[in-house]
């Protein structure tokens, strides 16, 4: 099959320019999968990688996807063994999907989900890893069955996606941390005290716990919310509407 | 507390120690853990030819300890962007008097989780400002793109990607704007201005008498 031809570099330009004035996810979504089309790709996706608490669908920003497979891919949770979104974790480098190792005897739902994608003309794809600041970790993942994907063209693609990816973050807005269940019940008393001026040992002597482990809470709580310290923490905790003063 | 100081030609003399270590700690990162190899120099020290009197440097030290780093170049001067890498720029190299090339960018290891990051891009945003610059051109990793569009930096790429030492890489201009100013200070929890600037006392202010008779 013949594409007509098209420089690779003024659409990449073009489509950037584009990108900052589209308002809403819907166009990104439609633009992308005008300017993605053109090099051969059908779906893709722009998603955030979930922690073992979060689901799937809480994290995706952005989804060209063909029906029936989302369905799929979340009720068989194929993100927690899915061997493209594992390397995503492990590398920053932009990959093709045949790149991502996985051993087909010992790691069958890994076969199963790579299999099972081709039945919905996912066979090759291009996946780029996105390390974010505060441990926000994402990817832009594309796909199709007849790509043109060389290394005249991944440059284009490569910075296309991030610039899609990134227009549409500033859109949506993702937290680095989601979910009401982040902290634990201790871990949200620990901090609401915290924000009503209260010391660890006074927190101790309220909740009728020792200050070593009020001080434990909060180290926890810091850590879950990638605040540098206990202040921070309560500030994230409150942007994030986890705790209530 | 971390600082971040600005050091020129005027008042190096005040900082021969600390640039010292930012030369070994540069070869450090960028030779040994980043493997530019074209770098590596016997003496362990990364000093090229843009470590002149025209360079500034912005250094987060924390008691003595340089814990990061930049570099500011003129782009009116030939820089690493003309000389070294022109052909990752498709359609006119920037070089305006408001114009710097920021280069030798990096955080020590043991920092890279804390705040340092933003406190150095921070440092970056404030002093171009104060100078009245409308952007910086940079080399970077690819990877870098998102960290710093998260950090509220307007990035505009000057061609695509190219492989360099096994690294997508590509040239941008980044906006100098109170807003990406306002947006990292924020997403770090700082407040207020950072910058250090010591200045050294002239002989001149020396000879004056403090008192009149």
């Amino acid at each position: 099959m013949s594409r007509p031809s098209f420089d690779h570099a003024t659409e990449a330009f073009d489509f950037i320019g584009k990108l900052e004035n589209l308002p809403s996810s819907q166009e990104i979504m439609e633009e992308s999968a005008k300017s993605f089309a053109l090099f051969g790709f059908e779906n893709f996706i722009i998603t955030g990688l979930p922690n073992p608490k979060e689901r799937f669908e809480q994290v995706v920003l952005l989804k060209k996807w063909p029906m029936g497979w989302f369905e799929i891919y979340s009720k068989e949770d194929y993100v927690r063994v899915d061997p493209v979104i594992r390397l995503c974790r492990n590398t920053v480098q932009p990959f093709e999907w045949s790149e991502a190792p996985f051993d087909r005897d010992r790691e069958p739902r890994a076969a199963e989900v790579m299999d099972r994608a081709t039945d919905f003309r996912m066979k090759d794809g291009f996946c780029l890893p996105i390390h974010g600041i505060s441990g926000y970790e994402a990817c832009f993942s594309m796909s199709g069955v007849n790509l043109d994907l060389s290394s005249r063209t991944k440059p284009a693609l490569h910075l296309m996606a991030m610039y899609a990816f990134e227009r549409t973050r500033q859109l949506l807005n993702p937290l680095p941390c989601r979910g009401a269940d982040l902290l634990t019940p201790r871990e949200r008393e620990a901090l609401m005290w915290a924000a009503a001026g209260k010391s660890a040992a006074d927190t101790g002597d309220i909740l009728g716990i020792t200050e070593r482990t009020v001080t434990a809470h909060i180290a926890s709580a810091c850590q879950k919310l990638d605040a540098t310290n206990k202040t921070q923490a309560v500030a994230r905790a409150m942007q994030y509407r986890l705790i209530q003063i | 507390m971390t600082c971040v100081h600005v050091i020129t030609h005027d008042n190096r003399a005040l900082y021969e120690e600390a640039i010292q270590q930012f030369y070994r700690l540069r070869h450090q990162i960028f030779v040994e853990e980043r493997g530019w190899g074209g770098l590596r120099r016997p003496d362990g020290l990364d000093v090229d030819d843009y470590d002149n009197e025209h360079a500034i440097y912005l250094l987060a030290i924390d008691a003595d300890r340089v814990v990061g780093g930049q570099r500011l170049y003129p782009t009116l001067l030939p820089h690493m962007i003309s000389e070294v890498f022109p052909h990752l720029v498709q359609s006119g190299i920037p070089q305006a008097a408001d114009i710097f090339e920021w280069t030798r960018y990096f955080v020590v290891k043991e920092r890279r989780t804390g705040r340092t990051d933003c406190r150095l891009l921070a440092a970056m945003q404030e002093f171009c400002l104060e100078k009245g610059l409308s952007e910086v051109t940079a080399v970077v990793e690819m990877w870098w793109l998102p960290r710093w569009q998260q950090t509220g930096f307007k990035v505009r790429p000057l061609g695509l990607p190219q492989i360099i030492e096994g690294q997508p890489c590509i040239a941008a201009a980044i906006e100098i704007s109170a807003v990406s100013l306002e947006h990292v200070r924020k997403l770090a929890g700082l407040r207020g201005a950072s910058l250090v600037r010591q200045v050294t006392p002239s002989p001149s202010v020396q000879r004056v008498p403090h008192a009149a008779a």
